[in-house]
């Protein structure tokens, strides 16, 4: 949930980066890193592997400028995408402000991308939150691939996205998309908090 | 000392004082900084609370698959300085503290004092919510602006 310190007149947002493996969750995460200011960032923390999977979270602080009048930061995460790294995926998913559902848009990964879905909706209710009173993107990465390999927007809209919410076709490794989806989710969370639902 | 709340900051400075512990971090258990005393970059004060957050969420998971009901406080020693991490309630829900001490006090002296920190935060805290909508409704050209200059694009 989001923080709001009146004193400071600091707002502190969590966006959670969620889908299935190796669908480019930490990817996102490792661009917005690259390209943002070093005085606007802080340290990527990544608890992954020795093969670089990420075991626990990535986690990145971001200096988003003043809004309204507030000082205002988000904290980037990541969860393992695995389905046998659930139980920290729960730990992870506590608390977010919104999800940017990172789905991988390879034909043959159709399977596991409803599967993620299915899971972070249980995961979110199992923590008292419905998905649809939660700021969700979905970001279809991997449309760089060739066409014959990976579904469309409107395919992948199709399969996923059955509350018509804000979508962004994506190609992390090389950063396209990967603004587009983080200003959709910020613009999403601070709209709720703006509505005064979140203030903690 | 900066903290989310004026209320915190006087049990906050009696702890520090009395246990001669180096930085401390109070946070929400999902990583979000409620106070903070010691670190001198906020981004390394937000590093620190997502790291002491999953450790501590990790270790109630632990407990709870062992059949535990909770495990208390959880301490790394180091050789120049150790941590302490616990998580207890609030009126404001659940916190956790991260404590950074050295050879000048001790665990059980930190422990001590603790309680004590979470005894007087617990009799401080206000019953009722802050519940203040912060931003204006044309909020959202900063935000672009913000992020344009964040993103340079």
């Amino acid at each position: 949930m989001s923080l709001v310190n009146f004193t400071a007149r600091e707002i502190t947002c969590k966006i959670v980066y969620y889908g299935p493996g190796r669908s480019g969750k930490t990817t996102n995460l490792q661009y917005v890193y690259g390209r943002v200011p070093e005085a606007r960032r802080g340290r990527m923390v990544s608890l992954a592997t020795q093969t670089d999977r990420t075991l626990f979270f990535d986690f990145l602080p971001l200096e988003l400028g003043n809004i309204s009048g507030f000082s205002t930061k988000f904290q980037l995460y990541t969860v393992p995408g695995q389905s046998y790294y659930n139980a920290t995926r729960k730990l992870v998913l506590q608390g977010a402000d919104g999800v940017v559902f990172v789905a991988d848009s390879q034909a043959r990964r159709f399977d596991d991308n409803i599967e993620s879905l299915q899971n972070l909706q249980d995961n979110l209710l199992a923590q008292g939150v419905d998905i649809r009173q939660l700021p969700v993107v979905f970001q279809y990465n991997k449309q760089d691939l060739p066409r014959d390999l990976i579904l469309t927007q409107d395919e992948m809209d199709d399969a996923l996205n059955f509350r018509a919410v804000q979508s962004f076709s994506a190609d992390a490794l090389h950063g396209t998309g990967v603004f587009e989806t983080l200003k959709g989710v910020s613009e999403l969370v601070l709209k709720k908090l703006a509505a005064g639902s979140q203030v903690a | 000392m900066r903290a989310l709340e004026p209320w915190v900051e006087a049990p906050l400075q009696t702890f520090l004082t009395e246990s001669s512990a180096r930085l401390i971090l109070l946070m929400t258990t999902s990583g979000q900084v409620v106070a903070q005393h010691g670190f001198s970059r906020s981004f390394e004060v937000m590093t620190a609370a997502a790291l002491g957050s999953a450790i501590v969420a990790s270790t109630e998971e632990l407990a709870r698959i062992m059949g535990a009901s909770r495990f208390g406080a959880v301490v790394h020693g180091g050789s120049q300085q150790s941590c302490m991490l616990s998580a207890f309630g609030t009126p404001r829900g659940r916190w956790i503290g991260l404590v950074v001490f050295g050879s000048e006090t001790s665990i059980g002296l930190v422990q001590l004092f603790f309680d004590r920190l979470v005894e007087e935060l617990v009799g401080a805290a206000p019953r009722e919510q802050p519940a203040r909508a912060p931003l204006a409704e044309n909020f959202e050209h900063e935000l672009n602006a913000s992020l344009k200059e964040l993103f340079g694009r």
